[in-house]
């Protein structure tokens, strides 16, 4: 079967029931999705379906197929030349110097970028609600918060601008 | 990390400056004195000067000077999320007279760059650290000021390093690059003696805040963590895990999981199981389907556990003494107090994992390790190789909180990949992590103390706990040091009071315990600083003015009255607190740092919330303010998570969790508005990754009592 991912189709065997955490880490080397406890706990493994953030480890390939699958390594915008613009939920991250260890934070971000996408002036509540239930062993809390409205700004400017 | 190597290829040949360097800069080897006292043993890894054991036999690789005049920094020290790797940078390139946006930072492997056997343990990194790093870097600065003065046909003296360029001072357009003098050399000479180190008035990079130097790659997802490594032609491993805890191997035989889709290796033999597959959902089902016979110990309770960790119980041993507290315990103004903490996971998100090539006389492991030392030699054990036959290649942490100086899978990964002639990567499952390591280890303490005219005369803390070093020391050691300097770390008193007797308990228990973020500290701090506000309560005097009037002598109990005098400013301490809210205050010295806490909580229902947090902590000389900052706000957290959540239990011989539906951990809604302040003191730094967890649980029990009137002794706290 056919799996687009980031704009790239990829050929995996036939296995409907396969959680899309495994083919994408152990399969496509796409590592930048995490583990965290394969059992859709922790949010570690937070994807995009078709803009939708979904749980890589609760994601069976049959519910991807046909589907537009976006990870972390899709975010930033990667130019012929190598030169890279991050996404504005990258920048804020970096901006706030979010990330200790950082293993939960490619979940993290794409919980934050989906949310951002459907709620682009959040209030604070609206923040906490949409990122708690993405666990930070190290304890990034205070500075997901800063950086998640950070990137609600960035969004919105970027809006602004014409294209 | 250690899977591309973009900008570094090098030919290691004209770039090797760093060889020689290590030899004449490091005259700091380490060697633990023959013991006298076994407390003065336990005092040289409890107090804060566990050294780095940065060889100084081989002279070691620290920098790589590239033609583009970047530099590479080989760290000795795991980049876990504490920020080590930025942290050291900025000591190199202070020393080295290079701008920050030169440094390029790669871990140092058991082959290449400085070899640390300590392991990246005990918030000692920087302090043990800061003055090798200096050293070499000076060094090294001083042989390219001697080459460039060559190339330029001048006297050194009139050469002035800076930004990463060797300038004619007279004349700085006479200049070269670093990239640029290295140019062509390929035999240095190390100056006979150490160049003096910059005062600390000349800082530029020391100091002051700088970007973490790992974000750009782990916000992209391209940083390689142990659960990512990947080689071609690997296979993924499983290993049979015990049914209880306890249970033993018996026997093992491959039953069916030879016929298991994707099975290419199986494993049985003396005490271990294993298969390799090709994919992980493979191995990990395969496994399943071996004939294994267990012996099982008798299956206990989470009671057996708490009588065993009770004072009194096992071996006690004085650990602190002065005056006499237990003539002075006596009477009816002698106030008593217990307490409890339970055992607790360290729930790193990224499980334990490594990846292994072993051949006949050569292995590499990849391993997301604090202890790379470690993984070698249980490694060599396992394949018969030699250790100067392995090289263990560090990678990235997803957190390590102590739980990542095992070397389980890096062990299994070697066996396995041995067996099968192929890369083997084992990556543990959550349950695996939660049900088969060691945790932080259960505590009991009593406390006695008696206050009079306003003074603590006398106290007495007397603590038991599991053991967190013993189970990974020498039984030879053990008994040398009698006690557990880890279980005690946090377990003396720090205040000044005449009558102080503190002795600890160790008893053996059916699970294994260990290694935690603070180690003891975290169940010390609460029980002390608790016990602190009770004696401050009888006696009705405001707890940080009894802390104020009990500090110890000389410089730390100067910096201790900075500190607490400072949160009690930020947090209004003397004002009312919001209605239906309270504050709590607590502290601690831990291996140099000081940190004070106060907490303001509510209480809704039944659920205590804790609504502002507010945190002093002098690290000694700051490195970088806002990576302390970091190690605060997630020491907080943390502590916050063992505080009112976090416990692990055992029923029938097993823990009750296996993933986190049973051990949930805080989340973003239950964390407090924090205001951190950093003091920057004196000229030497201390460690920041533990410290400031110790008071947490502390600060949140006082506030507690102070809103309810009803103090909470067993973490974590629960209202009725």
């Amino acid at each position: 079967m056919q799996l687009a991912i980031n704009g790239t189709l990829f050929e995996v065997a036939d296995t409907p029931a396969r959680p899309l955490l495994w083919v994408l880490r152990d399969e496509l080397g796409l590592t930048g999705t995490k583990v965290g406890c394969a059992a859709g706990f922790c949010g570690a493994c937070t994807i995009h379906v078709d803009g939708v953030a979904s749980r890589a480890c609760q994601t069976p390939l049959a519910a991807v197929a046909g589907k537009q699958v976006r990870t972390i390594e899709g975010m930033a915008e990667v130019r012929a030349d190598g030169s890279v613009t991050l996404h504005p939920v990258q920048q804020a991250f970096l901006d706030a110097q979010v990330p200790q260890c950082s293993w939960c934070m490619s979940g993290q971000m794409m919980t934050a970028a989906a949310f951002l996408a459907n709620t682009p002036a959040p209030s604070d509540e609206q923040i906490i609600a949409a990122m708690n239930k993405n666990y930070c062993r190290c304890g990034c809390y205070a500075r997901i918060k800063v950086a998640v409205r950070e990137a609600a700004t960035l969004l919105a400017n970027e809006q602004e601008q014409p294209v | 990390m250690t899977s591309k190597q973009p900008h570094w290829k090098l030919s290691r040949r004209g770039f090797l400056i760093g060889t020689g360097v290590a030899g004449a800069g490091l005259a700091i080897g380490y060697v633990f004195g023959l013991p006298r006292l076994r407390l003065g043993i336990a005092d040289a890894f409890e107090n804060a000067s566990q050294p780095s054991r940065v060889s100084t036999k081989d002279p070691s690789l620290w920098f790589v000077i590239s033609p583009a005049n970047e530099i590479l920094f080989y760290s000795p020290k795991v980049e876990m999320g504490q920020g080590i790797h930025t942290a050291l940078a900025q000591i190199a390139a202070e020393e080295l007279e290079v701008d920050w946006a030169q440094i390029k930072v790669q871990n140092a492997t058991s082959r290449v760059g400085p070899y640390d056997g300590s392991g990246t343990t005990g918030s000692t990194s920087v302090s043990s650290l800061y003055t090798p790093l200096r050293t070499v870097a000076a060094t090294m600065r001083e042989m390219l000021r001697a080459e460039a003065a060559r190339k330029l046909g001048v006297a050194a003296s009139d050469i002035r390093m800076a930004h990463g360029v060797a300038a004619l001072a007279s004349n700085p357009s006479r200049s070269l690059t670093y990239g640029q003098v290295v140019q062509g050399v390929t035999k240095w000479e190390v100056p006979k003696d150490t160049p003096p180190l910059k005062s600390p008035t000349e800082f530029h990079t020391i100091g002051k805040t700088f970007p973490r130097v790992d974000f750009a790659d782990k916000l992209q997802g391209k940083a390689i963590y142990g659960y990512d490594m990947r080689l071609p032609n690997m296979l993924f491993g499983a290993v049979a895990r015990p049914p209880t805890i306890g249970s033993t191997l018996r026997r093992a035989a491959p039953g069916e999981a030879a016929q298991q889709p994707g099975v290419i290796t199986i494993v049985a033999e003396n005490g271990f199981a294993g298969v390799a597959a090709t994919t992980r959902l493979e191995a990990w089902a395969a496994v399943q389907t071996m004939q294994l016979e267990w012996d099982q110990p008798p299956p206990f309770q989470q009671a057996d556990i708490d009588a065993r960790i009770t004072v009194g119980q096992g071996s006690g041993i004085d650990i602190q003494q002065a005056g006499d507290a237990r003539t002075q315990l006596q009477g009816s103004s002698v106030i008593q107090a217990e307490y409890r903490t339970p055992m607790a996971a360290h729930a790193h998100l990224e499980a334990q994992a490594a990846l292994a090539v072993v051949g006949a006389d050569s292995a590499q492991i990849w391993a997301s390790t604090q202890f790379p030392d470690l993984v070698r030699s249980e490694v060599a054990k396992v394949t018969g190789l030699k250790n100067e036959q392995i090289e263990v290649i560090p990678t990235y942490l997803g957190g390590g909180f102590g739980r990542k100086s095992g070397v389980e899978p890096a062990v299994e990964a070697a066996r396995l990949a041995k067996a099968s002639g192929r890369p083997v990567h084992v990556g543990w499952s959550r349950t695996e992590d939660f049900r088969h390591g060691y945790l932080r280890p259960p505590t009991h303490h009593i406390l006695r103390g008696r206050v009079e005219a306003g003074r603590i005369l006398a106290i007495e803390h007397q603590q038991a706990s599991g053991h967190v070093a013993f189970d990974f020391l020498p039984a030879a050691m053990m008994q040398i040091m009698g006690s557990d300097f880890g279980a005690w770390r946090g377990a003396r008193i720090s205040y000044a009071i005449p009558n102080i007797q503190v002795t600890a308990w160790r008893n053996t228990l059916p699970v294994r315990t260990g290694w935690w973020r603070g180690l003891g500290l975290l169940a010390n701090t609460f029980a002390i600083e608790s016990f602190l506000d009770e004696l401050a309560n009888a006696a009705k005097i405001d707890p940080i003015q009894l802390r104020l009037t009990h500090l110890p002598a000389g410089e730390a109990g100067e910096r201790l009255r900075a500190a607490l005098t400072k949160v009690a400013d930020m947090s209004a301490w003397g004002s009312a607190a919001p209605t239906g809210r309270a504050r709590g205050v607590a502290c601690c010295i831990d291996h140099g740092t000081i940190a004070a806490h106060v907490a303001e909580v509510s209480i809704e229902g039944n659920q205590i919330r804790v609504q502002r947090f507010w945190s002093v902590v002098d690290a000694g000389l700051a490195i970088n303010p806002d990576g302390i900052i970091a190690q605060t706000q997630g020491s907080i957290v943390m502590g916050l998570s063992s505080t009112l959540i976090e416990e692990l239990t055992v029923r029938d011989g097993q823990f009750s969790a296996s993933n986190f539906d049973g051990y949930p951990l805080i989340t973003i809604a239950d964390i407090p508005d924090i205001e951190v302040t950093v003091l920057s003191t004196g000229d030497i730094p201390y460690g920041v990754g533990e410290p400031p967890l110790g008071p947490v649980a502390a600060a949140v029990a006082n506030a507690v009592a102070a809103l309810m009137g009803k103090r909470l002794r067993k973490l974590p706290l629960q209202m009725g």
